[in-house]
C-alpha cells in the first residue's frame, strides 16, 4: 500500500474516533437548512396571509359599487359583524369597515359620504392588512372625486397637485431571494470549515502531543506523509459539503419557492453542479489550512490563525450574499468569491459560461497545489520539529 | 553501527552542539550520559536527519542522513524526547502505523507486532485505546513503535524517565536482550547506576561537547572515584574541580 493511502487511512480513523469532530460533521449541515428553510417557510405564510386580506363590512347593502372596487384591489369583503369593536379588539380581524345608513344619499348628492374603519393601532401583526385596506378606500375616494370632477367639465388633475408613485422593493419576493443567497453561504462554509479541526489536529496536534518527532523518524517520504493528512483534511471538509448541500436539496424542496417566482427546486443536475463548483474550494482551503496549521506549536495557536485566515474571505461572500456579483473568469479565480458568485448564479437559475466554471476550479487546484509544496518543503526542513 | 564524527549545531546565539563525536557498536549498548541541556536530543535529531548539522556529520551503518535521509531512518529505530501517542488508537493500532511506514503489511508485520508485545510484556493492552494507559504502558508501546521494523541501530532518548522500579527492570532487560542480539543501541540517560550496570561503553556529554568516552571501568579510573556518579560529577565539572584542587594545594 502506498505511503500516501497508509497516513491518510489512519489519520481518517483518527478523526472518526473524535467525537468533538464527527459531532461538528453531523450538526454542522445541519444549521443552514434549517435556518433558511424556516426562515423561508415563515416569509412565504407572511407572503399569503398579506395577499388574502379579508375585510368584513358593516352595511355593505349600502355601497355595492365600493364593495366590487375593494374586491377588485383583491379584497375578499365578508358581512360585517354587529360588533365591530369586539371583533377587531379580540384580533379575529384586522379592520372592519362600517358603512353608515346616509352613505348612498351623500354620494349622491355629491357630499362627503362618511366610512367608519375600526382598526386596532398597536397590533403590529395586522398593519400589513390595514394599509392595503386604506389604500385601496383612498383609490376609491379618488376615483369618486375624479369623477365628480369630469361630470362638471374639470380635469381631475387639477385636484392633484403631485403623484406619487411608490416602488417597494421589500416585497416577499425579494426579502425571499436574499436569504436563498444564504445557501450558498452556507455549503461555501462547509467547504472552508468541514476541514478545519482535522488540518491544525494533524499539523499542530500532533507536534503538541508529541507524536510528530516519531512520525518523522520513520523512512516515509515527507511529500506522502503531507499529501495523506491533506486527503484525510479533504475527506471531511468534502463529506461535510455534500452533507450540506444535502440538506439543503431537501428543506429547499420542503419550502414553497414557486410562490416567490423562484426555481423552486434544486434538481440532482444543479447539486451535482454545486459540488463540482465547491471539491475544488475545498482542495484548496484545506491545503491552505495544513500549511498555515504547520507554523503553530498548538491546536489553540493553530484554531487562533485558522479562524483570523478564514473570516478574511468570508467577508467579501457575507457582502456578496446580499449584493450579487456577476461571475466572470476574473472573479471566478478568486477563491470564495468566485464559489459565491457562481452558486448564487446557480439558484437564481443563472449557468455561468463552463470557460468560468473551469477558471474557477482551476485556480482553487492551482492555490491548494501551489500550499502542499510549501507544506511539503517545510515537512522536510528542521522547522518542522520545532514549528513556526 | 552508529557513529557521529565532530557534530555541531547552533541556533541563533545558542550553540546546542559544539563538539560530538562518538561511536555506537554493533552488539553494544553505548551510554550517552549528560545534564539536562547538554545537547543530547540535538545529537540524536541529527543522527535521525530531523536536524542538519553545521559541521561533522552522521553515519547510520555508513549513510549519511543528510544524503539518503530515508535509507539511513529504515536502518535506524529513534525514541526520542518527544514520544506522543495516538490516544484514540489502540496500541497495537500504534505500532502497526509505524510498521506500515516502514514498508511492512500483512501478517508478517502482526505476527512481529505480537512477538514486540510479548517482549514487552504488553500483550494483554494490545488491543485497548492507549487513552488509559500508565506511563509506563505507554513508553512500552513508544519503544515498540521505534523498532517494529527490527531496524539494526537503536536509539533510546532517556527511556526510563517517569517510570516505576518493576518497568525500569523489564526494559533494562529489552536493551540488554536488543545488544546480545548484535543490536547497535544507543541509550541515553542521566541516571548513573542505570548506565554504570547497562551500558558497555559510556560517552559522557556536557556543554555541547564530550567530556570522556570509555567503559565505565575506564572513566571511574580515570575520574579518580569509585562510582560511577562521582565520575560523572567530576567529569562535567572539570574546570571547577580543577580551581577547588588548586585551591587546596
Amino acid at each position: 500500500m502506498s505511503p500516501l493511502v497508509i497516513v491518510a487511512r489512519k489519520e481518517l480513523v483518527d478523526g472518526c474516533r473524535d467525537r468533538r469532530a464527527v459531532l461538528s460533521l453531523l450538526v454542522f449541515p445541519l444549521v443552514g437548512p434549517v435556518l433558511v428553510s424556516t426562515l423561508l417557510s415563515t416569509l412565504v405564510e407572511r407572503a399569503t396571509v398579506e395577499r388574502t386580506v379579508t375585510l368584513p363590512v358593516l352595511g355593505m347593502a349600502h355601497a355595492p359599487a365600493l364593495v366590487a372596487h375593494l374586491e377588485a384591489e383583491g379584497i375578499v369583503v365578508v358581512e360585517g359583524p354587529s360588533s365591530p369593536v369586539d371583533v377587531v379588539r379580540s384580533g379575529a380581524s384586522e379592520a372592519v369597515l362600517v358603512v353608515g345608513a346616509d352613505y348612498p344619499a351623500a354620494l349622491r348628492e355629491g357630499r362627503r359620504a362618511r366610512l367608519q374603519l375600526v382598526v386596532d393601532e398597536s397590533r403590529e401583526g395586522a398593519r400589513p392588512a390595514q394599509l392595503k385596506i386604506r389604500r385601496a378606500l383612498a383609490n376609491y375616494g379618488r376615483t369618486v372625486g375624479a369623477l365628480r370632477l369630469l361630470s362638471r367639465g374639470v380635469s381631475p388633475e387639477l385636484a392633484e397637485g403631485i403623484v406619487t408613485e411608490e416602488v417597494d422593493l421589500a416585497t416577499p419576493e425579494a426579502r425571499g431571494a436574499v436569504l436563498l443567497n444564504f445557501v450558498p453561504m452556507f455549503a461555501l462554509m462547509a467547504a472552508v470549515f468541514g476541514g478545519m479541526h482535522l488540518a491544525s489536529d494533524l499539523t499542530a496536534g500532533e507536534r503538541e502531543r508529541g507524536s510528530l518527532e516519531p512520525l518523522l523518524f520513520t523512512p516515509v517520504s515527507r511529500r506522502a506523509l503531507v499529501l495523506g493528512k491533506w486527503l484525510a483534511a479533504l475527506a471531511f471538509a468534502a463529506s461535510n459539503v455534500v452533507l450540506t448541500l444535502g440538506c439543503t436539496a431537501f428543506a429547499m424542496s420542503r419550502v414553497p419557492l414557486e410562490r416567490f417566482g423562484m426555481a423552486a427546486r434544486l434538481s440532482v443536475g444543479d447539486v451535482l453542479l454545486m459540488l463540482g463548483v465547491l471539491l475544488p474550494l475545498a482542495m484548496f482551503t484545506s491545503a491552505l489550512q495544513l500549511l498555515v496549521a504547520s507554523f503553530a506549536r498548538t491546536v489553540k495557536e493553530a484554531q487562533v490563525s485558522l479562524s483570523l485566515l478564514t473570516f478574511a474571505p468570508m467577508l467579501p461572500a457575507l457582502f456578496l450574499s446580499f449584493e450579487p456579483l456577476r461571475p466572470t473568469p476574473l472573479v471566478a479565480m478568486i477563491p470564495v468569491l468566485g464559489q459565491q458568485s457562481l452558486l448564487g448564479g446557480l439558484l437564481r437559475g443563472e449557468v455561468a459560461e463552463p470557460s468560468v466554471y473551469f477558471a474557477c476550479a482551476a485556480s482553487c487546484i492551482a492555490f491548494g497545489a501551489l500550499a502542499l509544496l510549501v507544506t511539503a518543503r517545510l515537512f522536510a526542513s528542521e522547522r518542522v520539529v520545532y514549528g513556526r | 553501527m552508529i557513529e557521529a564524527s565532530a557534530l555541531r549545531k547552533r541556533f541563533g546565539d545558542v550553540l546546542a552542539v559544539a563538539d560530538v563525536s562518538f561511536t555506537a557498536a554493533d552488539g553494544a549498548v553505548t551510554g550517552i550520559l549528560g545534564p539536562n541541556g547538554a545537547g543530547k536530543s540535538t545529537a540524536l535529531r541529527m543522527l535521525g536527519g530531523l536536524v542538519v548539522p553545521d559541521a561533522g556529520c552522521a553515519r547510520i551503518d555508513g549513510i549519511d542522513p543528510r544524503v539518503a535521509p530515508s535509507a539511513a531512518r529504515a536502518r535506524i529505530g529513534i525514541l526520542p524526547d518527544a514520544r506522543g501517542l495516538y490516544v484514540r488508537l489502540t496500541a497495537r493500532e500504534n505500532v502497526r502505523y509505524f510498521g506500515e511506514l516502514c514498508g511492512l503489511h500483512g501478517p508478517a508485520l502482526e505476527r512481529h507486532i505480537d512477538e514486540l508485545f510479548r517482549w514487552l510484556e504488553l500483550a494483554p493492552l494490545a488491543d485497548r485505546r492507549v487513552d488509559g494507559f500508565s506511563q509506563g504502558e505507554r513508553m512500552k508501546v513508544a519503544i515498540a513503535r521505534a523498532v517494529v521494523h527490527a531496524p539494526q541501530n537503536v536509539v533510546l532518548d532517556e527511556p526510563t524517565n517517569g517510570l516505576d522500579v518493576m518497568s525500569i527492570r523489564s526494559l533494562r532487560t529489552f536493551v540488554r536482550e536488543l545488544g546480545a542480539r548484535g543490536h547497535a543501541v544507543l541509550f541515553s540517560s542521566h541516571v548513573m547506576s542505570e548506565v554504570a550496570t547497562l551500558c558497555d561503553r559510556v560517552v559522557i556529554v556536557a556543554a555541547g561537547r564530550v567530556v570522556a568516552n570509555g567503559t565505565p571501568e575506564e572513566l571511574r579510573t580515570r575520574a579518580g572515584c569509585d562510582s560511577l556518579e562521582d565520575a560523572f560529577v567530576a567529569l562535567t565539572t572539570e574546570p571547577v574541580s580543577d580551581v577547588a584542587t588548586e585551591l587546596e594545594a
